[in-house]
């Protein structure tokens, strides 16, 4: 409180070390060093404390981020690492993996011209420097409501809805179809930005809180959904989006055209060193390789393939790099890292025989905004171009992929096929079935992993009032 | 009397009045018709202290009250065969003109004067004359008759006045029409009085002509009132006395006298049981002072013991007190709660004719003694014609001073001889010593919670009582660490409680009073010495009949108790077995009403069982059990004890946990609490402390207490009270959004204007909280009252609006600006007018027919925003973009650059404020609007402090200051203690610059209305009503919370009751307060504003993201710091920017216009009718009340709806300072300088301030001085001689002045000195009024004698010597040299940063009278100080010269003996040895 109000222009922005690209491309391992507390507490303490924290409400979970910055510069750091749990169950991963550039950081009233607060290397610190303290979330309040939640799904959304079921006292089940928790956290996003280690003290905690994880379970062919049905009072799901969206182009199906997730899900099975051949390790090593896309995913898949030893990655994107939806900061360390990137290009075609040969793009330029407001790109007529390839990967996202067993449970989906929930009333994320809440990408389309953890939580919140806890 | 209802958002209650009054007496006894007669001139004399309506006739009222003139009444009586016995009395009574009603009336004060056992001895119809009213008191004049009593043989004088009493209040509640007024009744004293202007009084009542009626004391009184509503009864003087000022405490006041009513029993009065009410409750509060000073007459008390019980002096923590005095006021303050606020009393009872002041001196009174054995007082001197040689004394009454009469024994009693009298009447002293104990506070209390709740009982108490982390840090902590309240910026943007969805404290729909206007407010801080906290704990008893017993008391120094505290009055060895515990945790079942209704009875009981202390506590919650809220409790059990007549015998004790912050505490109290524990603080601060998160635990409760007890005083002071007895049960708060049904039962009595939330909506909110407060695994709630959070409460500038905004206007894309809008038109109900919709007025219009955007623009103005507050770029792009449009630009207080003078940066509204910052001639001239900023929206009542460390250069050279020294704003203008003087004040800006408009800024609430009524009387053409909402550069997290009304109230109000009295037509109406799109203008114009002023939109536009981090001084977007790194490379903002930003609101106005089939915003003004209250989106929304808001009820048709005139001309045309300008202009064009001579009258008015408006227009402040005119003066000047002087005008005075000479002097000099033939002492003669040279910022002043209160006050630069000075000399100072060669009074230099003074301390007491808090004093060595010997020397050489100053010689002559008795005085931040350096520096 009696902080010195001109700190944020005297101590300049400072980012935790990063390893430089030529180390860091040698390996998986995460490229960012931790904070000590000195310098945490000189980074936090640039934060003005604004009337209007623009941080806290451009953040999907609003994390009371002024407030735990402010006990960072105090040293409080349990305080700080249980505020930061108020609203949010992953805060030490959303420090890693959003994109703060875009929330958080991106609306901080500093972020014109001065520089941000770091937020997100302070959130990870918090969590990361407590937990290895002995930090515990104190549940030594709760008391037990004696009703039962099945959770399908260990992604970040069925994480957080655990995490705000145990703190109420309702205990949950989470049954997930792999064999680690994490969902996209383990699978989807690669280690040299989330150590899968991280997943796993995650998972030491929740169990900690009671939170009980049954794995190698897909529900619904390993378990009957209505046995879930049955064992608990009520149901929540968060199964993610696993439907790839496809360019719509020819050449899609030529080998060398990999899909991102199974390309990335199988990197990590070989990083953890998982012994099953129904994911084949997808090796870029020594390719020339193009990554369609220009989202986070894209971004992820650019790196793993340099780190794979790929001989060349390229991106190419439809739009300008002003309306790329990707992080700036992934897009700066993968430029680091040797990725070229092609703006304005849109792909028309793969080309090949019967192995990849090439992209065919087009260049566009940026005409005025759609609907969503981001600028539509136009092709320009006469600019098409061939970019060689030996691999292609796409990285167009995804779309929902509601299992053929929703029907017999009255699971509405909405024609986009993402579940129909309440998004009024006292017990919001509930879908047609009374029983059965569900949150996160297979909701909301798939976005970040910072929303799907919101929404956890606040179906968490409809299941609470639902079992009148 | 019938009850007058209030009207639409009026109520008669608001009323305020002021005046010009006095008394003159002949010391002797000796009656004679002269004494009549020049007491009548003076009154006419004093008639620019009054209001005078346009037909030039009617007046206010006016009247006197003389001693009773038997022989002219014998004679008159005897010619119409009337007969009176030894000794008789007489009455003047106003009756109906209905003869029924008449003859009714007369018959009651017949029987019951034989009901007395009185004589009844004829009726006489008073000669008048209406020709001399008015048009509007014609319409209701009275029958005015006058009543004669006998006495029966052998009565008393004293038994007789009695029986009188008796007989006027019985016949007073018996008569039930509403115009009969029994003016007066009494042996000793009659009054003449009626609503007509002074200067013909005695045509009204040829009585007052006729020589035979002669009277040896004739007080009188010039009414100035805020309304127009002829109200013959309101004019004064009553029966004993007349009354200029106010009094704030006057609902607590007539609670308690009902309270106590049986303490007024004596023996010496019959049965007073029928006298019920025992004082008026309504009308005015002067005429209820006089009610009860009457009563305590008639209960055997003389005046002057009634007086000082009423009305006492500063004894708390004066120093130099008689400790015997000392007693006399702690005894009765036990007793009886002062009557607080400014005051100026004159009185007689016949045996005494008296004047006295209130504490702080806020009103003038001079008085002068002459030769042939006269005493006149009167608000002014010089009110009529004496011969200087026949003085045989002057002077002015100080602060809480007395001077009365003795006219038995034709003396003059003095103050001290009065506490002289007062003192020996009984041994208080020996009766306090025995029974008064203290409640120990040498003893630190080290534990802040002795027996600590674990954490997850201490979680559910915080839940219970709603306590967030927010305000456990951002308040709690704040108070605790730093012992006093949070700072924060901007205003307040989030909806009143009653809107909100949230669930709100009840504390949250209390408005906090502010005085404005009619009276002022204290500065809590630098006049501390006026201040008390003193608390009480004990039984009253009769008033009368007093005793040792009546000692018997529990002090305390201070209403916040520690645990220690609490144990030790509670302890048994304290008063026994001395409490009753009433539990407010109450079973969930109960409904409110019940709940309270048990445990009032319980109150009850206790009291019958002879407890001393009701202890109210909410500790022990229980689940299953609800909380009652500690307010609903104690106002409720008050209210009940005070209808039961009980309230006296005991004292209300509430330990609670519910009160965090000082508003709270002043809520309880003011509400009837006597103590507050607040133990639910003390467990959260020890559960911070054990967290480790604050220091030094230990002190930490007692940082909070003194922190609680700074912003009581802050808001004690912020309505002008300076003692918590007379805030206890004051109820000064305007209640917004509860229903009646609540505010009956607990709060009765206060203003509450809109209904809301009713017992149901209260108890639903705490049983929701109670839902949480028992789930230990829910966390306490983040909060979001002060900072947006999301899904906390609602806030209007929330990021979304604030970025949307931002977008639109750097874009320039009106599109965008929809977006804008459209976030704010359907936002959730945040105010009141969220909840009018606008109705079509006619089909719709083709836009193109509608007005175009340059005429709605010139409707806007920026909100006053200093350049201190904003950066110079901000500041200059706000004015370049406002002339671009034509529309203006307020400078805010601070000055503004001179070369920014003529170009488009130019802020066309330069404003006034109570620092007088850069106020000079050439500023004043240069503007075309002059803002009286009286009040600010987010901290009205309150001044402000610029610290040092923000006062850079710039800043110091545009403010007068040196840079590094700090700068205070007074709480009140000093030249503004009321309506009077704002008139005056008015008066001279007109003066300086004829061609400006004049605008006073007002802030909403209660009464508001009236209040500018006043103000236009003042001669306003502007008047604007902030809304609460206003912003802030810096100020305390409570005042911004809980002060200041909606606009929509106040401006309401304001248009109804400047329409009801005719006065809408006179004066433009302007509204500010989070205007954000084209519905709020539409929806402001409708409710009665013209313009509209906008702060925080213009501010965003330039770049400003809400971050409420102003009080910093790093405002990250260089908008509101003064840092040069934020200011050169973060500040984006742009003219363009702004300008887009009114363009926006202006076409969108436009549109909406269009839509509601209008082609002008002047047809829209005052159409109340177009809006329509809707129903809320919650049940307490639409319980809500809002038909007062759009009423036009009791109001004509066909009043104006908006401005008709082009200035509101005043009333004294000046002509003298024309006739000096007709002879002086020439050599001002010609630059030639000269000399001329005038005489002056009292009524002469801002002599000099038409000069040196001209001078400062063609010549600037400076451009005179090498060939000055001199202006040669002779007589008694009016008030503010040689206001905005220049450099160039030298103005002599031969004789004497009134108040505020030299205010804002700029340079020149003016001098006064007494003429050749005085005949008494000059050095003790008080020469000059009160507020001399405020806010002066440079030239000199030598007068030859002494001067009032606050001499030099917030004096930035004029060198000035006197002989003599009031209290509070050089408070706020900050530049410039003062010499004193005599006494000066107490508190000299409080707040002075600046400058330095030189005091003559020949009796050696100047160490007690001089405020240590930032000034030292050092003696003059020959050693080290030559250059000041020198320079004193030089300053003393130059008054002799001026002035003649025989003490002056005195001095210079016997240099080396004088000199070891003068002391330099100068800020402790300043070296003793580069005083004169700098001094020469400036020059």
């Amino acid at each position: 409180m009696s902080k010195h109000p001109l700190q944020f222009l005297e101590i300049p922005r400072k980012d935790p070390a990063k390893e430089d690209a030529e180390e860091r491309i040698k390996h998986f391992d995460e490229i960012y060093e931790s904070y000590d507390g000195a310098s945490a507490a000189a980074q936090a303490g640039r934060c003005i404390a604004c009337g209007n924290p623009y941080c806290e409400w451009k953040c999907p979970v609003h994390n009371y981020i002024p407030n735990w910055l402010d006990l960072i510069e105090q040293g409080k750091l349990f305080e700080a690492a249980e505020l930061s749990h108020q609203t949010n169950s992953l805060p030490e991963i959303c420090g890693r993996v959003c994109p703060q550039d875009r929330l958080c950081e991106g609306a901080c009233t500093l972020n014109d011209g001065i520089g941000a607060v770091t937020i997100g290397s302070i959130e990870k610190y918090i969590t990361d420097e407590a937990v290895k303290l002995g930090w515990r979330p104190d549940m030594s309040q709760v008391v037990d409501s004696g009703k039962t939640v099945g959770i399908v799904g260990a992604g970040p959304a069925g994480l957080a809805a655990a995490d705000v079921l145990a703190r109420q006292g309702i205990r949950s089940v989470v049954y997930d179809a792999y064999p680690d928790i994490g969902g996209l956290l383990t699978y989807g996003i690669p280690p040299f930005k989330l150590e899968k280690e991280v997943v796993n003290k995650r998972r030491e905690i929740l169990e900690g809180m009671g939170v009980k994880f049954v794995l190698n379970t897909r529900i619904g062919e390993d378990k009957p959904f209505d046995e879930l049905l049955e064992e608990f009072d009520a149901v929540f799901l968060g199964m993610g989006t696993y439907n790839y969206v496809r360019g719509g182009f020819a050449g899609e199906d030529l080998p060398g055209v990999h899909e991102a997730l199974p390309y990335l899900v199988s990197n990590v099975y070989r990083e953890l060193a998982y012994d099953d051949d129904s994911i084949p390790y997808i090796d870029l090593a020594g390719k020339n390789v193009v990554v369609l896309g220009g989202g986070d995913t894209g971004m992820d898949c650019n790196r793993t393939a340099i780190r794979q030893g790929a001989a060349s990655v390229r991106c190419a994107y439809r739009r300008d790099e002003e309306n790329m939806p990707g992080s700036r900061r992934e897009v700066a360390n993968s430029k680091e890292e040797g990725i070229e990137f092609l703006f304005n290009r849109q792909p028309l075609e793969i080309v090949g025989k019967d192995h990849v040969t090439g992209v065919k793009v087009i260049e566009t330029q940026m005409s005025e905004p759609g609907s969503d407001g981001r600028r539509r790109p136009e092709p320009i007529a006469g600019t098409e171009q061939v970019l060689p390839a030996d691999a292609v990967v796409i990285a167009f996202g995804f779309q929902p992929d509601p299992p053929a067993w929703f029907e017999d449970f009255s699971i509405e989906t909405l024609p986009s096929d993402r579940v129909r929930v309440a998004t009024v009333g006292d017990y919001i994320h509930q879908t047609s079935n009374p029983k059965v809440f569900a949150g996160g990408d297979m909701v909301r389309g798939s976005d970040l992993v910072v929303t799907a953890v919101f929404e956890g939580r606040e179906a968490a919140k409809g299941i609470a009032a639902y079992l009148g806890v | 009397m019938t009850e007058r209802i209030a009207q639409g958002l009026y109520d008669p209650a608001f009323e305020r009045d002021s005046c010009g009054f006095g008394l003159i007496a002949n010391l002797d006894d000796m009656p004679s018709h002269w004494v009549v007669e020049t007491a009548i001139s003076a009154l006419a004399r004093l008639t620019h202290r009054g209001a005078v309506a346009a037909d030039g006739k009617t007046g206010d009222g006016c009247g006197l009250l003389i001693k009773l003139p038997e022989r002219f009444l014998r004679a008159v009586a005897e010619e119409q065969g009337m007969q009176f016995g030894v000794r008789f009395a007489a009455g003047t009574v106003f009756l109906s003109q209905d003869p029924d009603l008449a003859a009714t009336a007369r018959k009651a004060i017949e029987t019951t004067v034989a009901e007395v056992g009185l004589e009844h001895a004829g009726w006489r119809v008073v000669p008048t004359d209406p020709s001399a009213c008015g048009e509007r008191a014609l319409r209701t004049l009275p029958q005015i008759e006058q009543v004669f009593v006998n006495a029966p043989d052998g009565m008393s004088r004293g038994s007789f006045n009695r029986r009188l009493f008796l007989a006027r209040r019985r016949a007073e509640n018996r008569i039930t029409d509403a115009e009969t007024y029994i003016a007066s009744l009494s042996s000793v004293t009659i009054s003449y009085k009626g609503m007509v202007m002074p200067g013909v009084l005695p045509d009204f009542f040829p009585d007052l002509r006729d020589p035979r009626l002669e009277s040896s004391v004739c007080m009188f009184h010039q009414r100035f009132s805020t309304n127009t509503m002829p109200q013959w009864r309101l004019a004064q003087p009553f029966r004993f006395l007349a009354h200029n000022g106010e009094i704030n405490t006057i609902q607590g006041n007539r609670n308690w006298a009902q309270a106590r009513a049986k303490n007024f029993l004596s023996d010496k009065l019959d049965d007073i049981s029928d006298l019920d009410p025992i004082i008026s409750l309504t009308g005015s509060d002067s005429s209820s002072l006089d009610n009860m000073l009457e009563v305590m007459r008639a209960g055997g008390m003389d005046v002057l013991q009634a007086m000082r019980i009423l009305l006492p002096p500063a004894w708390q923590s004066v120093d130099d007190i008689d400790p015997d005095v000392r007693a006399f006021y702690e005894f009765y303050d036990s007793q009886m709660e002062p009557w607080d606020g400014p005051a100026g009393i004159v009185l007689t009872d016949g045996r005494y004719a008296a004047c006295c002041l209130d504490r702080n001196g806020l009103r003038p009174a001079r008085f002068v003694i002459t030769k042939d054995r006269h005493l006149t007082v009167a608000s002014e001197i010089g009110v009529y014609d004496y011969d200087e040689k026949d003085v045989l004394t002057k002077g002015r009454l100080g602060p809480g001073q007395m001077l009365a009469v003795d006219l038995v024994n034709g003396v003059v009693l003095e103050n001290d001889d009065i506490h002289d009298i007062l003192k020996t009447r009984a041994p208080y002293k020996k009766w306090l010593k025995k029974g008064v104990r203290y409640l120990d506070s040498e003893l630190v209390d080290t534990h802040t919670a002795a027996e600590p709740m674990d954490p997850n009982t201490l979680a559910s108490y915080q839940k219970m009582f709603n306590l967030s982390r927010e305000e456990l840090n951002d308040i709690v902590a704040v108070l605790a660490e730093r012992a006093q309240e949070a700072v924060g910026s901007m205003g307040d943007d989030t909806p009143m409680a009653v809107l909100s969805k949230k669930v709100r404290s009840p504390f949250d729909y209390f408005r906090q009073q502010f005085a404005q206007v009619t009276n002022p407010p204290i500065d809590s801080l630098r006049e501390r010495i006026v201040m008390s906290l003193q608390t009480n704990i004990g039984r009253e008893s009769s008033l009368f009949d007093i005793g040792p017993e009546h000692a018997e008391q529990i002090c305390i120094n201070s209403p916040i108790l520690s645990q220690r505290k609490l144990r030790q009055l509670l302890s048994d060895d304290m008063h026994g077995n001395n409490h009753s515990f009433i539990d407010l945790n109450v079973d969930e079942s109960l409904s409110l009403p019940a709940a309270l209704e048990q445990m009032c009875a319980q109150a009850v009981k206790a009291v019958d069982d002879g407890k001393l202390i009701l202890l109210l506590s909410d500790r022990y919650l229980v689940p299953g059990k609800l909380p009652v809220h500690a307010l609903l409790a104690t106002g409720a059990v008050h209210h009940h004890l005070v209808r039961k007549g009980l309230r006296c015998d005991v004292n209300i004790v509430v330990e609670t946990g519910v009160a965090r912050d000082p508003h709270h505490f002043a809520c309880l109290i003011g509400y009837g609490a006597t103590l507050v524990y607040p133990y639910l603080v003390y467990q959260s601060l020890h559960d911070i402390a054990q967290r480790g998160n604050l220091d030094k635990q230990q002190q930490l409760g007692r940082n909070y207490r003194r922190g609680i007890r700074k912003g009581l005083f802050k808001i004690m002071s912020k309505m002008g009270i300076s003692s918590v007895s007379s805030y206890r049960g004051a109820q000064l708060f305007e209640i917004v959004g509860l229903h009646d049904e609540v505010v009956d039962r607990c709060f009765t009595g206060t203003t509450s204007r809109i209904q809301g939330s009713n017992f149901d909506d209260l108890k639903s909110d705490q049983q929701q909280l109670a839902v949480t407060a028992w789930k230990p695994q829910l966390t306490i709630e983040q909060g979001g009252l002060l900072k947006y959070v999301y899904g906390g409460e609602y806030h209007c500038y929330n990021p979304d609006v604030v970025t949307t905004l931002q977008a639109a206007v750097r874009s320039g894309d009106f599109e965008k600006y929809k977006d804008y809008a459209a976030l704010v038109n359907n936002r959730p109900v945040a105010t009141l007018r969220d909840l009018l919709l606008t109705k079509v007025a006619g089909p719709a219009v083709p836009l193109d027919e509608v007005e175009p955007v340059e005429d709605i623009l010139v409707r806007f103005d920026s909100a006053g925003m200093s350049l201190g507050a904003l950066s110079p770029e901000a500041h200059e792009s706000l004015a370049i973009a406002m002339n671009r449009m034509g529309a203006r630009s307020n400078s805010g207080e601070g000055g503004e650059d001179p070369s920014r003078y003529g170009t488009e940066r130019v802020s066309k509204i330069k404003q006034v404020a109570s620092g007088r910052f850069g106020v000079t001639a050439e500023y004043l001239v240069n503007a075309e609007v002059i803002q009286i900023k009286i009040a600010q929206g987010a901290k009205p009542g309150e001044g402000g402090q610029l610290p040092g460390h923000k006062v850079n250069e710039m800043i110091a050279r545009l403010r007068f200051a040196k840079p590094g020294v700090g700068l205070i704003s007074p709480p009140p203008h000093h030249d503004i203690y009321s309506i009077e003087d704002l008139a005056q004040l008015i008066f001279d800006l007109k003066q300086v610059n004829p061609k400006a408009l004049v605008s006073v800024k007002l802030v909403a609430e209660p009464g508001v209305g009236t209040i500018a009524a006043g103000v236009v009387k003042a001669y306003a053409d502007l008047i604007t009503i902030s809304g609460y909402d206003g912003g802030t550069g810096a100020s305390p997290l409570s005042s911004v919370k809980y002060a200041g009304s909606p606009w929509e109230l106040g401006l309401s109000e304001t248009h109804q009751v400047l329409r009801r009295n005719d006065l809408r037509g006179k004066v433009r109406l302007q509204t500010d307060g989070g205007l954000k799109t084209g519905v709020d203008v539409i929806k402001a114009a409708m409710l009665g504003a013209e313009s509209f002023g906008f702060g925080t939109g213009p501010m965003v536009a330039l770049g400003c993201k809400y971050l409420r981090i102003c009080h910093l001084n790093n405002c990250a977007t260089g908008v509101a710091t003064q840092n040069s790194t934020l200011r050169s490379e973060f500040f984006i903002g742009l003219p363009d920017m702004v300008i887009n930003f009114f363009r926006f609101v202006a076409e969108d106005t436009r549109e909406l216009m269009a839509e509601l089939g209008v082609r002008k915003l002047e047809e829209l003004i005052g159409r109340v009718d177009l809006l329509q209250p809707e129903l809320g989106d919650t049940d307490r929304q639409s319980r809500l009340d809002l038909a007062p808001i759009v009423s036009a009820e009791g109001i004509a048709r066909d009043a104006a709806q908006f401005c008709t005139e082009l200035r509101n001309d005043p009333f004294d045309k000046g002509e003298l300072a024309e006739e000096m300008v007709r002879a002086a202009l020439p050599a001002i064009e010609a630059k030639s300088g000269g000399r001329f001579g005038f005489e002056v009258k009292n009524f002469n008015r801002s002599i000099g301030a038409r000069l040196s408006g001209e001078i400062a227009r063609q010549h600037g402040n400076e451009g005179m001085r090498d060939a000055p005119i001199d202006i040669l003066l002779r007589g008694t000047a009016g008030q503010s001689l040689g206001v905005w002087n220049v450099s160039g005008l030298n103005l002599i005075l031969i004789g004497d002045a009134n108040d505020y000479v030299g205010k804002g002097m700029a340079g020149g000099r003016v001098v006064v000195r007494p003429p050749e033939d005085a005949d008494y002492l000059v050095r003790e003669t008080a020469i000059i009024g009160n507020t001399c040279l405020y806010g002066a910022t440079g030239g000199q002043l030598f007068a030859a004698g002494t001067a009032g209160e606050r001499f030099a006050v917030r004096n930035s630069g004029a060198t000035a010597v006197i002989e003599g000075s009031g209290d509070h000399c050089c408070e706020y100072m900050t530049d410039g040299v003062v010499v004193v060669l005599g006494r000066t009074g107490i508190n000299f230099g409080a707040g002075m940063t600046g400058g330095f003074a030189y005091v003559l301390d020949i009796d050696r007491c100047f160490v007690d009278r001089y405020n240590h808090e930032l000034i030292d004093i050092h003696r003059i060595t020959p050693e080290t100080m030559e250059v000041h010997l020198h320079h004193l020397r030089s300053l003393i050489t130059q008054h002799v010269e001026a002035t003649g100053s025989e003490w002056g010689s005195q001095i210079l002559d016997d240099y080396r003996t004088f000199m070891p008795k003068f002391w330099v005085v100068k800020p402790k931040a300043a070296e003793l040895g580069s005083l004169i350096a700098s001094l020469r520096q400036a020059a």
